[in-house]
C-alpha cells in the first residue's frame, strides 16, 4: 500500500520535529532547574499548542479546498480568517471580559466573526443563479479587504496599549505560558477533527462535485452547512488565541494531496501530522532565527505562503 | 402494471423564470426514452430534477410509487442513478475508488463493504468493460474511456432508472458507436431503464423507444420514437427544415438538416 507507506513517513517526521523542536536552542544554564522549568512550562506546552493550531488550521483548509474543488479557496483567502480577527479585535476594544464553560469570550467572539464572514461570502457567491468559483474567491478577497480597514478603524479608535496588543496579535504568534491555552482550543480543534472524519467519504465525493454528490445520495447542503460550522469554530477557536496564522491551511492540504493521493481516508490523517509537524517547524525556525529575540510565526508562514500562491496560480493557469 | 417512473405537471422555476412547466411523463420498466430539444428547452434541467438536484417548484415525481418528496437522497439515490455532462477526465481520482463511491447509498460511514457490493462492483466493471484502466487515474483516461467510468460509477448504484445527460456529445464517431452500444447494452440485457438527453436525431429515432420533445420547457410531443422522422415534428422542434434519406446499410430512415434557407 503506497498510501500507508507516506503516512507513515509523514507520521515519522512529525515524530521526530516534535521530539527535536523543544530541545533546540535551549540556553545553556548552569541551573537545571531553569533549564527543567523552560522545557515543561515554556518549550512542550508550545509545541503542543501549535501542534493542535497547525493541525487544525490544515484540515479546515483540506475541508474548503474540497467543497470548493480550488486549492485556493481556503478559510484565509475566503475571509473566514479576517472575520475571526475582526470578532476577537472588537471583543479586546469593548474591553468585556466573559467566559463560558472555561472558554475565553474572545473564542466566542471570533467564533461569531467567522461565522457571519463565511455567510456572507457564500450567500453573495449564490445570490445570483449558478456557482461560480472566481465569484467566491473574489468576494473573499473584497470580506478580507472590508474586514481588515474596520480592523484598522478599531485599533485607531483603541488606546495605545489595546492597540499594540491587537497588532502584535494579528502578526500571528505562539508564545504561550503552560497548559491553559492548549485546553481551550482541544475541545474545538478535536470537534472539527472527529466531524471531518465521520464525513471522509462525503468530501470524496464533494470533490467530484455538487451535481455528482447529490447524484450518489449526499445531502449536499446540510453537508456543506455542518462543515461551515464546524472549520468557524476551529478557525475562531485559533485566530482568538494565536492571531490568524495564515497559508498553512493552503500548503499543507495541497502538499498532502501531492504526496498521498485525494482519497480523504488518507489525505485527512496526513494533513493533520502534516500540518501539525509542518507549524512546529515554522515556529522553530521563528524563534530561532534572530534568538535571543523571536519573530512572529505567522511573518514565517506567510513569507513562504506568498510565492507558494503564486505558483499555484500560475501552475492552474497553464493547465 | 404501474410505471416506473410518473411525472405528473411539473414544473421548475428558477430565480422567477419558469424552466420546466406542465410536464407529465410516464416510463415503464424496461423503457428508453431519448429527451430532444433546442438549447436552453429544459431537457438536462429535467434529468436534473428527477435526480434531485433542482428541487421542483410544483407537482410529484415517483418512482415505483416512491415519491421523491418523501424520501431523502440517499434513499432516493438507490432507485435513480445519473451521469452527469462532466469530462471525467477532469476528476481527480483513481478509476477503482471513483466506481466504488456508486455504493455510497447503501452505507453509513462505519459499515462493512459488504458481498452484495463486491458484487454490484464487479458487475459494474464486466459490463462497461473498464477493468483494463482501474488502477489508473481518471485524468490519465480518453474521453471515451472516462465516459465508460462514469456510466459505471452508475450503475454500481444498481438502479432501475439511469439518466444519461448527453453521453456522447464530446465524443469522437468511434467511441459515440461504443457508448450508445453500451446504453442499448444497459437497455436490453440488463432491463435498467434510460432517459437519454440527446442532439443526436438519429441515434434517437433508431435506438430509443420513446421520444419526449422539449420546446421553451414545454412538450411539445412525446411519442414513439418510429415516429419522431417526420419533417414538421422536427421543423416544429428546431425552426429548422430537414431532409429525409436512408442508410445505405441498414435501410433506416435518417435525418439531415437541409442546407436551403
Amino acid at each position: 500500500m503506497k498510501a500507508a507507506n507516506t503516512l507513515l513517513i509523514i507520521f515519522i517526521v512529525t515524530i521526530i520535529i516534535v521530539l527535536l523542536s523543544p530541545n533546540l536552542g535551549l540556553i545553556n544554564t548552569a541551573n537545571p532547574e531553569i533549564q527543567h522549568h523552560i522545557l515543561t512550562q515554556l518549550r512542550i506546552p508550545r509545541v503542543l499548542f501549535a501542534f493542535l493550531a497547525g493541525s487544525g488550521l490544515a484540515i479546515c483548509g483540506m475541508v474548503f479546498q474540497a467543497m470548493f474543488h480550488n486549492p485556493l479557496a481556503t478559510p484565509f483567502t475566503l475571509g473566514v480568517a479576517s472575520g475571526a480577527s475582526l470578532g476577537a479585535a472588537f471583543y479586546v476594544y469593548l474591553g468585556f471580559s466573559f467566559s463560558f464553560l472555561g472558554i475565553d469570550g474572545t473564542t466566542f467572539a471570533a467564533f461569531t466573526g467567522a461565522l457571519i464572514a463565511i455567510s456572507f461570502v457564500y450567500g453573495i457567491s449564490r445570490f445570483r443563479s449558478g456557482f461560480s468559483l472566481e465569484t467566491l474567491l473574489l468576494t473573499g478577497v473584497a470580506i478580507s479587504f472590508f474586514f481588515s480597514s474596520l480592523i484598522l478603524f478599531i485599533q485607531y479608535l483603541s488606546n495605545v496599549s489595546d492597540s499594540f496588543r491587537i497588532l502584535r496579535w494579528l502578526m500571528g504568534g505562539l508564545s504561550i505560558v503552560g497548559y491553559r491555552d492548549i485546553f481551550q482550543l482541544l475541545p474545538f480543534v478535536s470537534v472539527c477533527i472527529a466531524v471531518i472524519l465521520w464525513l471522509s467519504r462525503e468530501l470524496n465525493l464533494l470533490m467530484a462535485g455538487d451535481d455528482i454528490a447529490l447524484s450518489r445520495g449526499v445531502a449536499v447542503q446540510p453537508i456543506r452547512y455542518l462543515l461551515f460550522f464546524v472549520t468557524s469554530l476551529c478557525v475562531g477557536a485559533i485566530v482568538a488565541l494565536c492571531g490568524p496564522i495564515g497559508f498553512i491551511g493552503m500548503m499543507v492540504p495541497h502538499i498532502c494531496r501531492l504526496l498521498i493521493g485525494s482519497d480523504h481516508r488518507w489525505l485527512i490523517p496526513a494533513t493533520i501530522l502534516f500540518g501539525g509537524g509542518f507549524l512546529i517547524l515554522c515556529d522553530t525556525i521563528a524563534r530561532l532565527i534572530i534568538a535571543p529575540a523571536e519573530i512572529p510565526v505567522g511573518v514565517i508562514t506567510t513569507l513562504l505562503g506568498g510565492p507558494f500562491f503564486l505558483w499555484l496560480l500560475i501552475k492552474f493557469k497553464a493547465s | 402494471m404501474t410505471a416506473l417512473l410518473q411525472i405528473h405537471d411539473l414544473t421548475v422555476q428558477v430565480a422567477n423564470k419558469s424552466l420546466l412547466s406542465n410536464i407529465n411523463l410516464e416510463l415503464n420498466q424496461g423503457d428508453y426514452l431519448c429527451v430532444l430539444g433546442p438549447n436552453g428547452a429544459g431537457k438536462s434541467t429535467l434529468l436534473k430534477t428527477v435526480m434531485g438536484i433542482i428541487k421542483p417548484a410544483t407537482g410529484t415525481i415517483t418512482v415505483n410509487q416512491h415519491s421523491l418528496s418523501q424520501l431523502n437522497q440517499k434513499q432516493w439515490s438507490c432507485m435513480v442513478s445519473y451521469v452527469p455532462q462532466t469530462h471525467g477526465q477532469k476528476l481527480n481520482f483513481l478509476v477503482k475508488e471513483f466506481i466504488q463511491m456508486g455504493r455510497y447509498p447503501y452505507h453509513t460511514t462505519f459499515s462493512n463493504w459488504l458481498p452484495e457490493d463486491q458484487q454490484a462492483l464487479e458487475r459494474a466493471i464486466e459490463i462497461t468493460q473498464t477493468d483494463i484502466f482501474l488502477d489508473r487515474h481518471m485524468q490519465t483516461l480518453s474521453g471515451g474511456e472516462a465516459q465508460r467510468v462514469m456510466i459505471a460509477a452508475a450503475l454500481c448504484q444498481k438502479t432501475p432508472l439511469l439518466l444519461l445527460d448527453e453521453p456522447t456529445s464530446f465524443l469522437d464517431p468511434h467511441h459515440q458507436v461504443e457508448v450508445h452500444q453500451l446504453i442499448q447494452q444497459l437497455n436490453r440485457q440488463h432491463d435498467i431503464s434510460i432517459i437519454e438527453v440527446s442532439h443526436d436525431l438519429n441515434h434517437a429515432s433508431q435506438h430509443s423507444k420513446q421520444i419526449l420533445a422539449l420546446k421553451y420547457g414545454k412538450t411539445l410531443w412525446h411519442g414513439p420514437s418510429s415516429d419522431l422522422l417526420q419533417e414538421s415534428h422536427l421543423r416544429d422542434l428546431y425552426d429548422q427544415d430537414f431532409v429525409f434519406t436512408t442508410h445505405p446499410q441498414t435501410g433506416a430512415v435518417i435525418a439531415l438538416p437541409s442546407e436551403q434557407l
